[in-house]
């Protein structure tokens, strides 16, 4: 047998050093359609809890909508369950052709390439389209898919501080002799909810002649006054070369992501991505459903509209509460307790009074930034969202966190 | 060295001007810079002091403290 009681060992001690060190991930086990209440199992073997989510990316509850379903069913019944095959060979059908041109069309570009996941389009674009004589400047605090993406990459990388645009332009300063410059970002970053200062990038981009890469996964049919993403927001639609994006997420939240931005970018991915070359095509499910999801917000913005009057409503309560609320303007709404062990208490007391939101700290966030990240989704209801800011002020009270600043949280003795 | 390397890293990198650092602080284990990031403090390094150091040589052990970094630019 090849798994030897010596390699035995050495797992079992990297697993028990996780442990030790407080990393150790336990799933909650839900028993229920993802929504703004959830059948929660936890610790496993426990009796079930109903819970209100706040941790969801169901951003506008479209995950269990009905139409979503019934599109789902359809799909089924029309195309059956999968396609056993890459899109080269015979995996490609006029679903995925279909979804390619109304995604081009929604977010405004030229051409759509289609991708299991949006990790894999990360992984997938900077290998492709980049080779040595290429620098990539990216934001410190892009998505874990994009430092992959770019560690798979021939191209030089540097980065940015975070949103800092006078070090971005240093950057672009520092490396203007390179043949290619590409600037690359979140749209909205998922730990802090803020969102890019795409219009300055942009700017910035024209003037360096570099291309702009935005990964749109936590905007995509939410922000912007008709849900484009980001772009439409800091109204920069058409100026961005290359947009990734979920269908993980607000759209229906099953699984599938997509490469959007210049024909000639996106058919060279076509030819040489290797995640598009040796996975799978879409399954019809997610393909077909995608393109009634675009249906359902191209026929009304009044989920997203809903989803921004709540946001709104969840930020400032917690503010006014006296939380540290990181500002923006997005559905990821973070309540900073610095405290690793703070967070981690917090949750539990949240999960004790039904609310479920998850601590995130290092190394998921730099040292001495832990915080409860909070998720409003359009599914909410204005109850459930009191509902969880009592349980929210209770804690805090319990505590004394109220309007404590970040050196006294960081030193509570817990 | 250890003075220069130290304010590049306090400008380039750090977003709080009151995180306390030395040249002992464990910068990547300690979670100050992502290792990712230590392409930024090769290419200053090379500007700054004119040495190349391989990239084999800087890793997130390898370049953890200042003092560490000293020592593997002495080197070359």
């Amino acid at each position: 047998m090849a798994f030897s009681e010596k390699l035995r060992a050495r797992y079992q001690d990297i697993l028990k050093q996780i442990l030790q060190s407080g990393l150790y991930k336990q799933e909650r086990i839900i028993h229920d359609k993802q929504g703004a209440k959830v059948a929660v199992e936890y610790p496993p073997g426990n009796a079930q809890q109903e819970l209100i989510n706040m941790c969801s990316n169901n951003y506008l509850g479209l995950s269990s909508h009905p139409e979503v379903i019934k599109a789902a069913h359809e799909a089924l019944d029309h195309r059956g369950y999968g396609l056993s095959s890459v899109r080269f060979i015979c995996g490609t059908q006029d679903i995925h052709k279909e979804l390619e041109a109304r995604l081009s069309a929604f977010l405004g570009t030229q051409d759509t390439i289609l991708f299991s996941s949006c990790f894999d389009a990360n992984a997938a674009v900077f290998e492709t389209l980049l080779d040595e004589s290429a620098i990539m400047i990216s934001d410190r605090l892009v998505h874990a898919s994009i430092i992959d993406g770019m560690r798979l990459s021939r191209a030089q990388h540097d980065s940015y501080k975070h949103s800092d645009m006078k070090h971005l332009r240093q950057k672009l300063e520092l490396h203007q002799d390179k043949d290619i410059k590409i600037i690359i970002t979140d749209g909205v970053f998922s730990m802090d909810g803020d969102i890019a200062h795409l219009a300055e990038i942009v700017q910035l981009a024209e003037e360096f002649e570099a291309l702009v890469f935005v990964d749109d996964s936590h905007a995509t049919g939410f922000i912007g006054k008709t849900g484009r993403g980001s772009h439409e927001l800091c109204q920069v639609m058409g100026k961005i070369d290359l947009i990734s994006t979920t269908f993980g997420k607000a759209l229906g939240g099953a699984s599938g992501g997509c490469i959007s931005g210049r024909t000639e970018l996106i058919d060279l991915l076509r030819q040489r991505a290797r995640p598009y070359l040796f996975s799978n095509a879409l399954a019809p499910a997610i393909t077909m459903t995608t393109c009634k999801v675009l249906d359902i917000l191209q026929a009304s913005t009044k989920a997203r509209d809903s989803l921004e009057r709540k946001a709104i409503w969840w930020r400032k309560a917690l503010s006014e509460a006296g939380f540290i609320v990181v500002p923006g303007a997005s559905p990821i709404v973070p309540v900073m307790l610095y405290n690793a062990k703070l967070t981690q208490i917090f949750a539990d007391e949240l999960y004790a009074r039904k609310v479920f939101a998850v601590g995130f700290f290092f190394p998921v966030v730099p040292q001495a930034q832990a915080r409860i990240r909070t998720q409003v989704s359009a599914a909410h209801t204005e109850e459930d969202l009191r509902v969880a800011r009592a349980a929210f002020i209770e804690i805090a009270q319990k505590y004394d966190l109220l309007g404590k600043t970040k050196a006294e949280l960081l030193n509570l003795q817990l | 060295m250890e003075a220069q390397l130290l304010e590049f890293i306090r400008d380039e990198f750090l977003d709080d001007p009151e995180t306390e650092i030395d040249a002992d602080t464990k910068l990547i284990s300690g979670g100050f810079i992502d290792s990712f990031s230590l392409v930024s403090l090769q290419s200053y390094i090379e500007r700054e002091f004119g040495k190349r150091i391989p990239a084999p040589r800087i890793t997130a052990e390898s370049f953890d403290t200042i003092k560490q970094m000293v020592q593997i630019i002495q080197q070359f």
